[in-house]
């Protein structure tokens, strides 16, 4: 933890978490502390605030699938996918079967790798290194499918893009994926091996429960380890997620431990998703004919569209409007971890131990990205 | 289906206790718009009477030629599985609306405090609406149709004597 003091009457001291703490992502924490005890903290958000919204407006969607990207850094291909199902339902089009499954194959490897980092900086967060350095040794195998598939390992340009996906699948795709598969799963195996270190730093520490966290707008993983269960895939299946048997975790204790389980479990599910989309994957076209080969002045039907996905970290949104023109006339991007790490983590934090700061703040597995975009 | 039957039977329920315009968009998408005097009235309702309890974002879009902002309210129910947007139309000029921190709590008010500093719509009611992202920004709202923030930073940053920056003048 580091940052600057500064002395504000004789009981109480203002002490910074980030924004250049080497865990906290481009963002900071201002905790009010009065020995050990916090007594208020504020989220300050805004140190990488590139302004996405106003930005697709002066793009066309092809450019913004690029742009979306960026709107996550460790889950950019879960914001591709939002991005471009907003687009396909202002636009009317009808996207082929493989390309769906295509897309939920990526999604969900995407899943799997955002809950990698999330317990890797949980254990580092909380001393337990050999965890962080296992979770992203694993996680670079999946960064390889990536690369192999949509050409970039952390950022893919758009390849979920609207109308499809940009490229079909490699011969050797399906075999690779199932090999990373069966390597994340031995992940899983030693994830769920009981560790005193997690036990002893997330037990009991941060606790939601369910009204509060309604209120406070937590959804995703914090929401359904505070015990409602509910999931976007389930409940407004987007691409062909209805056609695949998964389970949705829930917990009902809501504290740091209980959100940590439910990224394991749902690392889990992925993987049964993910196998059961490559038995049942279609031959065909991978995207619509419109944008196989796409002009540059094609219009945006007049109206608008909300579009809700379940990402790593909870519900994500974009709502777009277009006034009949070529670019959007309006994007509204509404991230998970907007909520989760401003009024959910000041919420969790006050009347908590600095000690236990960092198990909090990780347990909300908060992207600072998705905040300023 | 059963689903579109529960969005009727919604649309039935607004119209008989509100005067607003209601429409169907498609499956599990529900919008309603209200006059802005009604809305704090119409959002108690869809909450309390409704269920629709989990705000999932608040977003204006800029109307100039109307001289108009919108604000739509995008409201997830858990229970029915359906998204209803309630859209009001208020002054461009003069952006004033009463906040529904008190109805949604800490989640809506993040949202309106977001909304304020991007399009400069006051919430009235609203206990925080300090800036958010933009450190010391003191020109206009900066998501306004006619900030051109293309414009601006040619202005604040480049110089039309310096041989390299003048070649952006006059460029869109």
């Amino acid at each position: 933890m580091q940052g600057t003091m500064e002395k504000i009457d004789d009981d109480t001291y203002e002490l910074f978490f980030g924004p250049a703490h080497p865990g906290s992502g481009n963002f900071s924490v201002k905790l009010k502390v009065d020995g050990e005890r916090i007594v208020s903290a504020r989220a300050d958000p805004g140190y990488l605030h590139r302004g996405f919204e106003k930005l697709m407006e002066y793009r066309l969607p092809l450019q913004n699938a690029v742009l979306s990207d960026r709107i996550c850094v460790l889950e950019s291909l879960a914001w591709n996918l939002v991005h471009a199902e907003a687009v396909d339902e202002l636009m009317g089009v009808e996207v082929p079967e493989r390309a769906k499954y295509i897309r939920v194959i990526m999604a969900e490897l995407s899943r799997i790798q955002s809950h990698l980092i999330w317990y890797g900086i949980i254990s580092i967060g909380t001393g337990f290194d050999t965890g962080f350095k296992l979770a992203f040794g694993y996680r670079d195998f999946i960064l390889d499918l990536f690369e192999l598939i949509t050409g970039g390992r952390v950022y893919p340009a758009g390849y979920i893009c609207p109308g499809g996906v940009r490229r079909d699948l490699p011969e050797s795709a399906e075999e690779k994926i199932l090999n990373v598969l069966d390597k994340i799963g031995k992940m899983i195996d030693f994830e769920r091996a009981e560790n005193p270190a997690n036990l002893a730093r997330l037990k009991d520490v941060g606790i939601l429960n369910l009204k509060d966290a309604i209120r406070l707008g937590a959804t995703g993983p914090v929401l359904r380890a505070s015990g409602l269960k509910t999931d976007v895939r389930k409940e407004e299946p987007y691409e062909v997620y209805d056609r695949f048997d998964f389970e949705i975790p829930v917990r009902k204790e809501g504290d740091a431990y209980a959100r940590f389980q439910i990224g394991l479990e749902e690392m889990e599910q992925s993987v049964g998703i993910i196998k059961q989309a490559l038995k049942d994957l279609p031959d065909g076209d991978f995207i619509a004919k419109e944008f196989s080969k796409p002009k540059l002045n094609m219009k945006i039907p007049e109206g608008e569209a909300y579009i809700r996905n379940e990402i790593g970290r909870g519900e994500a949104g974009v709502y777009m409007v277009s006034d009949g023109g070529i670019k959007p006339y309006r994007v509204k991007i509404r991230g998970p971890s907007f909520l989760h790490i401003i009024p959910v983590l000041e919420f969790l934090l006050r009347d908590a131990q600095i000690a236990d700061v960092p198990a909090i703040y990780w347990s909300l597995n908060g992207c600072p990205a998705d905040i300023d975009r | 289906m059963v689903e579109s039957v529960r969005e009727k039977e919604i649309i039935e329920n607004i119209t008989k206790n509100f005067k607003v315009d209601v429409g169907i968009q498609r499956e599990r998408r529900i919008w309603v718009k209200s006059p802005s005097e009604d809305l704090i009235d119409l959002c108690m309702f869809v909450k309390n009477k409704l269920g629709f309890k989990h705000l999932s974002a608040l977003s204006v879009t800029d109307w100039p030629k109307k001289g108009e902002y919108e604000l739509t309210y995008h409201i997830w129910s858990y229970d029915d599985k359906i998204l209803i947007t309630i859209k009001t139309m208020v002054d461009r000029e003069n952006p004033e609306i009463e906040t529904v921190s008190k109805i949604w709590g800490e989640s809506s008010q993040i949202h309106e405090r977001e909304m304020h500093e991007l399009f400069g719509v006051k919430f009235k009611g609203n206990p925080d609406l300090s800036p958010l992202f933009l450190e010391d920004w003191d020109g206009p709202a900066p998501f306004r149709k006619d900030f051109d923030w293309r414009e601006y930073v040619r202005n604040e940053y480049y110089s039309k004597d310096n041989d390299r920056e003048s070649a952006y003048f006059g460029r869109d």
